[in-house]
């Protein structure tokens, strides 16, 4: 919302307070100034000029040679190229010599061989807002010629409000002004609401509300001997410092109050209500199915009972507190006016603007829940300028709705709000700002009882008090503490969470980390491999499109598609991870949401470099689980879709599923364009890490030496390396400390169909050396399970 | 065999030592003057007991002197050649230790992930747990428990994407305020937690938004808790992460569950307050929302707002990491670039 400084000027004394300051109290007290822009300012070397001749430049098509006169003074040759120009016209004209407040200087210039002296000002040029439409022409009400153009548009600044969403009152210049005045703690000027008596002649007017829940006020006005006259220069321009066009007298008149104030009003063209009675029947009720108006804008808009409408004698009339109906619409032939100042329900309001997607100055005020009080003043201010300035005679009124309820008193202790701020107030220190804010503060023995503003909806328990005395004294004022701890905090906030210890193992591991949007497309997903067997997608109800319509059930398809970005940006090593939920659907009942990490490690490179990098990721999973308190893991080869149908395994810790690990599939690459083999890994860490347990048991470190021994045996060529090393283990020799492979050997001297294994053993008594007769023993048995096991011949 | 004749074979010995250009060759030599059998300087030592009594002691005394030095010199000699040898293959072992490798160093750290980190251990030093929430919630925790009823003006901000079918009423939490809510209701005050996940908002991608993002909360629900406790807490946090000079100030603000409700802004960084394109002219970025947990949110929580009070804040690492790496996209920080992974 914008609001014009000159302004606010009549209703708080400005004197001396720089724009600049005035936006940073509002801003710091909630009220945030997004611009301040100067409005009209440097105007008095420009004069107001009359155009007494105007004829076309010879040879040209579009421009004007214009004679520009001013009292006393020679009439001088102006060329100007807008075509608004009449015989007649008071302009704005920069002599040669003016310089404008946008930066230019004028100066004589001469054009088809004539010289033209100085220039006629469009609005934009003069710093008055940015129509560019055509010269600017003033009113014979406002201007005369000779006068320095500063005299009709005095200096001003126009702010640019942000104003929060539960505080309508800020939506005038009169809320502003309030709060200015709290803020500067100077006095607040009320606008005049005085108005005459009313005339008992003429027509008269009842209203009826339906339900003064939707509609807790209605006030209606009858004006009679208005002149729909152009409205007082002043009023012109302030609403054009605002932004706002002039639409006639009336029109311009309500839109005055309604920025003034901020009550909403709505004038209707009284002998265009029907049907034309002696009593004007004035209605506020639902819609009803079938029912239609035409509304101001030239829309026809379809009524229902979920809508509120004003009707006279039951015929719709306006969409109440939205837009009114084409058929009462003021016109320049208006002599009498009904005037409604209304309030209405903000939800029913919201709803119904949704519904038709039409947003008002009336509506955005309403629906966040206006003040009823302000009806009253609203149509006070309007009577007051009508009678004031538009000749208007006041005729009989009537109100519908519901008594209004007086603001309610909050009881509250000036301690309490002390301990809510921290600070050491005093009941004169709570009390002042809350006066200056207009509540009303007594004391109530070491309470007080304040009554807040009629017009502050938002203000109603102690806490909101404590806001109001915090924000006009100003937050700078309190004192940083920091809150005592009263309890140390739970154990388990000491171990480190899984992520953590996840995250800096991938890094460690030489990973980066990623992060991916959780929305992807559906059938994108379903072509990359997942922890998740076939399970339907999450589905977004209301998407922004279908390529973020879906919620992740992995993460891989996100690696892949950053794998194929950097990839496509010339990056050919690619290793990355990525944490977090993912979401699997469980019918009606809330959603799982895993917590997982996967891996990607791509490089253009040869296959066998592929199995290395594969054998690297392993080793990784491995080392997680241990450091993270998941116990061994062991890999079970298997066919999983969009792996590679031998380069795959599944990942189990103790009897439980933990992951995945292989080699992206071929075709699966190709479809998310990746060159190259991809060797990834998916795992579900919730549930299984669970890191910072007590320590885990160690033992002394063993003085007897170890026996080393190393056994080569020939293998079927798909025999399995992890299940032989089980079954050794499961053996449970005595003193055998470790068994591992140190060598494969695939080549063909051991003859078709098999491959080599080389074994180590290390055994070691924890009291004395082994024999080498006890050594032979150990091997002869590993040597029979594996014959067992794999069919393992000795080499 | 005199003592002067022993002094040149000494001298004879000394000069073929210091010629000698191998330690092949110097064996040859020390065999020749010092071998144990045939040696020419143990051969004149044999000679010592043909030798006068009286001229023994003299004779003996230079023999010492005489094979001492040459026994020195060889073992000079032999460290000099060995030292020189080893040169020779560690010259043939030449690599080029300028090349800038670029092996497979540590991994780094995503930007946004890495800043919840830092602002997690900010928050550990003053006694904060790091909690996480479901991503997906109910219309309940994330609006109706946080003051926000159906249809409350605040909702306006909250563009929300609802599961399918809607019947099920699942939403993607807009906020990770309703963690707050179950924090409460898990356990009983004293509480200080700090919960960072993500969050998503219906939002069209662009340099400013991103459909899903990340939010920092934080909560502390305690006796006696102020609202200087909250601006003490915020500017360390502030201060914390974004240098000791920058200015802070603290605005008033609406939100539905706080109250008092507050805004942090930093200094823009880069005009220093005068106003430029990055903070839209205000010479202010907005970094937080934040207040006093409002008594209705304390009440649905399951604490009693009579005798605990707690503060409330909320952050933006996606929008702090933008301001505080100079980055001007805010998708950028999806697309997981490794030119700029490798920056942190
Ligand atoms: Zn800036």
């Amino acid at each position: 919302m914008r609001v014009s400084h000159e302004w606010l000027g009549e209703m708080v004394d400005l004197e001396g307070v720089e724009p600049a300051r005035a936006a940073e109290l509002l801003t710091l007290s909630g009220t945030e100034v997004e611009k301040v822009t100067a409005y009209g300012v440097g105007l008095d070397q420009v004069v107001v000029g009359e155009v007494i001749g105007l004829r076309r430049v010879e040879g040209s098509h579009h421009l004007f040679l214009a004679h520009v006169a001013t009292p006393g003074q020679e009439p001088r040759e102006v060329i100007c190229g807008a075509d608004n120009l009449f015989v007649g016209a008071l302009v704005p004209w920069a002599r040669p010599g003016t310089s404008l407040p946008i930066g230019v200087e004028i100066g004589r210039k001469r054009l088809r061989g004539i010289w033209s002296e100085g220039m006629l000002c469009a609005p934009d040029e003069l710093g008055l807002g940015s129509e560019h439409d055509g010269v600017l022409i003033l009113s014979p009400h406002d201007a005369e010629a000779g006068m320095p153009l500063d005299r009709v548009y005095p200096p001003d600044h126009v702010y640019e409000l942000e104003v929060l969403s539960n505080r309508a009152d800020c939506l005038s210049h009169w809320g502003v002004a309030r709060e200015l005045s709290a803020l500067l703690s100077r006095p607040l000027r009320d606008p005049d609401v005085s108005r005459p008596a009313r005339s008992a002649s003429g027509p008269t007017v009842r209203v009826t509300v339906d339900s003064s829940a939707d509609c807790p006020v209605y006030l209606a006005e009858i004006l009679t001997g208005i002149g729909n006259t152009p409205a007082p220069a002043f009023i012109r321009r302030r609403l054009a410092a605002i932004g706002q066009r002039s639409l006639g007298g009336i029109v311009d008149l309500a839109n005055y109050v309604m920025f003034e104030v901020g009550q909403p009003l709505h004038t209707f063209d009284l002998n265009r209500l029907s049907p034309p009675e002696k009593e004007l029947a004035v209605g506020v009720r639902r819609g009803r199915q079938g029912e239609s108006i035409a509304c101001l804008d030239g829309v026809t808009r379809e009524l229902d009972p979920e809508t509120l409408v004003v009707t006279a004698g039951d015929a719709p009339q306006a969409v109440a507190g939205l837009i009114g109906g084409e058929a009462s619409a003021v016109g320049a032939d208006t002599g009498e006016v009904l005037l409604e100042a209304a309030n209405f329900n903000w939800a029913r309001l919201r709803s119904t603007s949704r519904r038709l997607r039409l947003r008002t100055e009336a509506s955005s005020r309403f629906e966040r829940q206006l003040s009823p009080h302000l009806a009253r003043a609203g149509a006070d201010r309007f009577i007051h300028l009508a009678v004031r300035h538009l000749g208007a005679t006041l005729g009989p009124g009537a109100e519908g709705g519901a008594p209004l309820a007086p603001a309610a008193a909050i009881r509250c202790a000036p301690r309490r709000i002390s301990s809510i701020l921290g600070m050491q107030l005093s009941s004169e220190a709570v009390a002042n700002p809350l006066r200056r804010l207009q509540f009303e503060v007594r004391e109530a023995g070491p309470e007080m009882l304040v009554t807040p503003s009629p017009y502050r909806t938002d203000v109603t328990t102690a806490v909101d008090l404590a806001e109001e005395v915090g924000r006009i004294i100003g937050y700078q004022e309190v004192p940083g503490t920091l809150p005592p701890i009263h309890q140390a905090p739970p154990l388990e906030a000491l171990a480190e969470p899984v992520a953590r210890l996840a995250s800096a193992a991938c890094r460690a591991a030489g990973f980066s980390e990623a992060l991916s949007l959780s929305l992807v497309s559906r059938e994108r997903e379903e072509l990359a491999p997942r922890l998740i067997g076939d399970l339907a997608h999450l589905e977004l109800a209301n998407p922004l499109s279908a390529q973020l319509g879906s919620l992740r059930q992995g993460l891989l398809q996100g690696l892949l598609l950053s794998a194929h970005h950097n990839q496509a940006r010339g990056q050919d090593r690619v290793r990355l991870f990525e944490q977090g939920a993912v979401f699997w659907a469980r019918g009606q009942e809330r959603p799982e949401e895993p917590w997982m990490v996967a891996l990607l490690d791509l490089a253009d490179d040869s296959p066998e470099d592929g199995v290395s990098r594969l054998r690297h990721l392993m080793a990784l999973i491995a080392s997680l689980s241990r450091v993270g308190g998941g116990g061994a893991v062991e890999f079970r080869p298997v066919t999983w879709r969009a792996l590679h149908r031998t380069r795959a395994a599944e990942v189990w810790a103790g009897a439980e599923l933990r992951g995945i690990v292989g080699e992206v599939a071929q075709p699966v690459a190709d479809a998310f364009d990746v060159r190259g083999r991809v060797e990834v890994a998916e795992l579900r860490l919730d549930g299984w890490l669970k890191p910072g347990g007590l320590p885990g048991h160690a033992a002394p470190l063993p003085r007897t030496p170890a026996l080393v021994l190393d056994l080569s045996v020939a293998v079927p060529t798909r025999a399995l390396l992890g299940p032989a090393l089980q079954a050794v283990s499961a053996l449970g020799l005595p003193w055998l400390e470790l068994v591992m492979p140190i060598d494969e050997y695939l080549g063909d001297q051991l003859g078709p169909g098999l491959k080599g294994w080389t074994l180590r053993l290390r055994l070691r008594h924890p009291e004395r050396t082994l024999t080498t007769a006890e050594g032979d023993a150990a091997r002869q048995a590993v040597l029979r399970v594996l014959e067992l096991e794999v069919g393992a011949k000795a080499r | 065999m005199t003592p002067v004749d022993l002094q040149e074979l000494t001298a004879m010995a000394l000069e073929e030592i210091a010629r000698a250009d191998s330690l092949e060759r110097l064996d040859e030599v020390r065999l020749r003057y010092l071998g144990r059998r045939d040696g020419l300087v143990t051969l004149a030592g044999q000679r010592l007991r043909e030798l006068a009594p009286e001229e023994r002691a003299s004779f003996g005394q230079e023999f010492n002197r005489a094979s001492g030095q040459l026994r020195s010199a060889l073992e000079a000699r032999q460290r000099q050649l060995a030292a020189g040898e080893e040169e020779q293959r560690e010259d043939g072992e030449w690599v080029d230790m300028s090349h800038p490798f670029r092996g497979p160093g540590q991994g780094h750290s995503h930007p946004v992930a890495g800043l919840i980190r830092e602002i997690e251990d900010i928050f550990a030093f003053l006694g904060y747990q790091s909690v996480a929430g479901p991503e997906l919630e109910d219309d309940q925790h994330n609006f109706q428990l946080l003051n926000m009823p159906p249809e409350h003006p605040a909702r306006d901000s909250h563009d929300t994407f609802y599961l399918s079918p809607p019947a099920y009423g699942w939403l993607y939490r807009t906020h990770t305020s309703p963690v707050q809510m179950r924090a409460m209701l898990a356990s009983p005050p004293p509480l200080r937690i700090i919960v960072p996940g993500k969050v998503a908002r219906r939002d069209n991608p662009d340099p400013t938004h991103t459909p899903v993002f990340h939010q920092v909360e934080g909560l502390c629900v305690d006796r006696g808790v102020t609202l200087g406790d909250l601006k003490g807490t915020l500017e360390y946090a502030i201060r914390a992460l974004f240098g000791r000079e920058r200015r802070v100030r603290l605005r008033a603000s609406f939100f539905p569950y706080t109250e008092p409700s507050l805004e942090a802004d930093v200094a823009c960084a880069v005009c220093q307050g005068s106003g430029c394109r990055t903070c839209l002219q205000k010479g202010w970025i907005e970094i937080l929302g934040s207040g006093m947990v409002h008594p209705a949110v304390l009440r649905n929580g399951g604490v009693d707002p009579e005798s605990h009070s707690g503060f409330a804040f909320g952050m933006g690492p996606d929008r702090i990491a933008v301001l505080r790496y100079g980055l001007s996209d805010l998708r950028d920080l999806y697309e997981n670039d490794l030119r700029l992974l490798e920056c942190f």
